[in-house]
């Protein structure tokens, strides 16, 4: 009885194997893809100079010692970051008051030095850094499907 | 002067073709062998790959899904420093992988390609065949006691008790095969199956033992336990880099071939059937044998995506106490079919 | 651990089974005699920088250990800091904490099958679980904007509402889940091979469990149906009806199955939760007035809300408190003592895995080699949470 039971439970692990056999991935083909990410992604952070209050309450939250006030040629401070020691926490951008410090849905983005991560509040004003991929990519939806698991949509 | 070049290259090529050379070297042994190394390792990953919801290898050749993956393997082991390490015993260390990779390539030597076509026509063939095969266990000892590391004596340790296990069954479900067709001949062997039929159909023991055997020996799952990688790093080839890792990774897969060819002729009917276009010459049955071989062989690598590993002792266990009945039942089963026939 | 006739030998921390620790095993042939965890090789000292840090910098500090449970971990020191400060998060923020709570217990519990697979093994067992794990991080990601440091809750409340697919997404998810079950069950749980492995092999009884202070599904795969969520309920678990996942075996192949079970149970709790979630505030009104007008127009209707200044400057009164919660790999206590200043005067951390270390040295000796992955994956046992 035992035995048969036994044969029965390789029988239907083999037969599972076979059954998959169909491919049905559930791999994102990163870089050729790309997944656009929801609104509200804790990305990376975009500065806007010109809301900026100089309240100095980003720095003072940020659990990374990341951001770090600059004192200006206007005697004023404003943030800088250092992304080599950001943890993409976003409390910066949820205690800043006026929506000078906003995450975006950027993600990937490579550095070849790790100076270049460094962003006084000048270069961090400029704008956000926009990733570079070998070749146009396809983006897409991750949605979750009850058959896949995952389905990926092209935009 | 063109009479002399003209015999040369007859002579080349009739000794070219010569089943003594063209065998062993081209097919089914060296070539044949190697070109099938380089299809199922792509295969064995992207089965798992697709089976585990996944690419697998792709990017090296994207147009046939990674299908050169292996070349790029070897190339990068053939280019990359075989690191020695001063504690080994150099000599061993390095000539025990190679003597075991030519060793795991003999049994196919005595493997016929067709009724016409074999190196060795002997009358005790399939024996020669199955005592080769038994040189393998032997060689990757040495390797895991050349390497001198704890991992790698395990590893050994292991494939020592499996060895012994698994080489019983293993002879005596290919000697039900022989029973049953009155022969030692592999060439006789299949021509009997060619007049009564299949021997997996005369005897469907043997030939479920006989493959669990295969599976068992050549390391596949649930049997992949002498390099046990969450227990043991790689078992043997722990300590081995380079090209020699390289060729301690293939062993098992050439060893994996060349006993789904014995397989394929002991219970699959050999190269029938010969229909027309492979009986225009001696060597292209060959392709029919090789055909079933590859299944074989591609339903042993399929196991890894669904099997774990068993433990050594369980492992153990199954060979002295299943396989070794089931094979025995298996001879008595062959003697009785001999028996009604003689009877009837 | 050098007498003649014994195999000592060192596994880890580099060496493919043995994750971020290194392990001392003494061998009688293939029978380990003596066995020695020797943890902190990713000690981080997390509790001494938690002192040098704000109470809400120490939000992300302590996911870091639990990464893979980080909803729980998370929750734990909400709960203590809550506690210290007295604020009571509204109800709808109680029931968020709980569907964050669970998604994460699924993840973790997905991860911790998946390293067993692969330790006794199985390959597609590792694969399935972690690309399984990848759905309910989409949630997760959905709920937080994360993918593994969530940073969900804060003092007060959770950071974000639910988002509008989210239901829908889930429903599809836990629909998913539940028919895959069906196909781990045959591969993996049910394959004789797995049972081989599994069944009788690390047996820890109710009255060792008991005695070693095992946590988690490890204890209640001996037999002792204790879980916090029950006796001592936290966030909304009060008002959710479910089972504790209990077996009697005490053996590998009962904790894996625990683990399966409670992800169905978790299913059924998030499926509870999304129906009797009240609407309203997900903030307490304590912080909610804090926040400047101008910066709520900034995320009216998106779900999100502004932190209050006073975050950053959060003393809490002097005063000891002790909060525990049921994550994943079990119980995470936290123990926290103010002195009246902006950062912590002491901060105790216990994890799962530091609390099952004792189990899991205890469990290996008397098994043989290859057992001691097995046992080491059936644990859960995750050395970064241990260590700390």
């Amino acid at each position: 009885m035992g035995l048969l039971t036994n044969l029965v439970d390789h029988l239907k692990a083999i037969g599972t194997g076979l059954k998959y056999l169909i491919p049905r991935r559930l791999t994102l083909m990163y870089p050729e893809y790309v997944e656009k990410l929801p609104e509200g992604y804790r990305g990376y952070l975009r500065y806007d100079n010109e809301k900026c209050i100089h309240c100095s309450l980003c720095a003072r939250i940020c659990p990374a010692n990341a951001i770090k006030m600059y004192r200006g040629g206007d005697k004023k401070l404003r943030p800088g970051i250092n992304y080599t020691r950001c943890i993409f926490c976003g409390f910066c951008a949820d205690i800043c008051p006026t929506g000078a410090l906003e995450y975006t849905t950027i993600q990937d983005i490579a550095y070849e030095k790790l100076e270049d991560q460094v962003y006084p509040p000048e270069k961090f004003a400029k704008g956000v850094p926009q990733p570079v991929y070998p070749e146009k990519p396809i983006f897409i939806i991750a949605k979750v499907d009850e058959e896949r698991g995952l389905k990926y949509d092209r935009v | 002067m063109y009479d002399l070049i003209n015999y040369l290259w007859e002579t080349g090529l009739n000794l070219l073709f010569s089943p003594e050379i063209f065998e062993p070297l081209v097919f089914p042994g060296l070539i044949a062998a190697f070109s099938l190394l380089i299809v199922v390792i792509w295969l064995e990953r992207k089965i798992a790959a697709i089976i585990q919801m996944r690419y697998g290898p792709y990017y090296i050749s994207r147009h046939t899904e990674g299908a050169l993956q292996l070349v790029a393997d070897l190339l990068r082991f053939l280019f990359s420093e075989v690191i020695i390490p001063k504690s080994v015993d150099k000599i061993a260390y390095v000539l025990a992988p190679i003597i075991l990779f030519a060793f795991t390539f003999l049994p196919i030597v005595v493997i016929p390609v067709s009724k016409d076509f074999a190196a060795i026509d002997h009358e005790y063939s399939l024996l020669i065949a199955l005592a080769l095969m038994t040189l393998y266990s032997s060689f990757l000892l040495i390797v895991s006691w050349a390497s001198n590391n704890k991992f790698s004596f395990i590893g050994g340790l292991r494939e020592g008790f499996l060895s012994l296990s698994y080489e019983i069954p293993l002879i005596i479900s290919a000697l039900s095969a022989a029973v049953l067709f009155d022969s030692f001949n592999l060439i006789e062997i299949v021509e009997k199956q060619a007049a009564m039929g299949w021997g997996i159909f005369y005897n469907p023991l043997a030939a479920i033992v006989f493959l669990v055997v295969i599976i068992y020996s050549t390391s596949r799952y649930p049997y992949e336990i002498a390099e046990a990688e969450s227990e043991i790093v790689i078992g043997p080839f722990t300590e081995y880099t380079g090209i020699l890792f390289g060729l301690g990774m293939g062993i098992s897969y050439i060893k994996l071939y060349s006993m789904s060819l014995l397989y394929a002729v002991l219970f699959l009917g050999g190269w029938e059937p010969v229909v027309w276009p492979l009986n225009l010459h001696p060597v292209l049955p060959g392709i029919i044998l090789f055909i079933k071989a590859f299944i074989i062989v591609a339903f042993s690598v399929f196991l890894r995506a669904v099997y774990p590993r068993y433990r050594i002792d369980q492992a153990l266990r199954i060979a002295w106490w299943k396989l070794f009945t089931l094979a025995f039942l298996s001879l008595l089963f062959s003697y009785g079919i001999k028996i009604i026939e003689v009877m009837g | 651990m050098s007498e003649e006739g014994y195999m000592l030998l060192q596994i880890g921390p580099q060496h493919p089974g043995s994750g971020h620790m290194r392990m001392l095993v003494k061998l009688d042939g293939d029978v380990i005699v003596d066995f020695i965890p020797d943890v902190g090789y990713v000690h981080r000292t997390v509790e001494k920088i938690a002192e040098t840090k704000l109470y809400i910098q120490n939000i992300p500090l302590l996911e870091k250990p639990i990464l893979n449970d980080s909803g729980n971990a998370n929750l734990a020191y909400i709960i203590a800091v809550e506690k210290l400060l007295d604020v009571e998060p509204p109800p709808r923020a109680q029931y968020l904490r709980t569907i964050m709570a669970e998604l994460s217990r699924i993840a973790s519990h997905l991860y911790g099958i998946g390293i067993l697979s692969i330790l006794i093994g199985s390959s597609t067992g590792f694969m399935w679980a972690f690309g399984d794990r990848e759905i309910f991080i989409h949630l997760m990601q959905m709920m937080s904007g994360a993918r593994i440091t969530y940073s969900y809750m804060v003092p007060g409340g959770v950071r974000r509402d639910l988002p509008d697919q989210f239901r829908e997404e889930f429903r599809k998810a836990a629909r998913y889940m539940r028919r895959r079950y069906k196909d781990y069950e045959k591969i993996i749980i049910k394959n004789p091979v797995t049972r081989a492995r599994l069944e009788g092999v690390g047996v820890l009884s109710r009255e060792k469990a008991i005695e070693w202070g095992t946590v988690g599904p490890n204890l209640r795969a001996s037999g002792v149906a204790y879980d916090v969520r029950k006796v001592e309920p936290y966030a909304a678990y009060e008002d959710i009806d479910f089972e504790i996942a209990v077996r009697e075996e005490g053996d590998c192949y009962a904790r894996l199955l625990v683990r399966f079970q409670e992800i169905m149970e978790s299913l059924k709790i998030i499926e509870q939760a999304l129906e009797k979630i009240p609407n309203g505030k997900i903030l307490a009104e304590k912080y909610e007035k804090m926040i400047q007008p101008r910066a709520k127009k900034l995320v009216e209707g998106t779900g999100r809300i502004k932190f209050p200044a006073i975050y950053v400057n959060l003393k809490p009164p002097k005063g000891e408190v002790f909060s525990r919660v049921e994550s994943g790999k079990g119980e995470i206590t936290v123990y926290l003592v103010s002195n009246g200043s902006p950062k912590p005067y002491r901060l105790r951390f216990v994890t799962p895995s530091f609390r099952n270390l004792l189990t899991f040295k205890n469990l290996i000796p008397g098994h043989r080699l290859a057992d001691f992955p097995a046992i080491y994956g059936s644990l859960d046992y995750f050395p970064p949470g241990a260590d700390r």
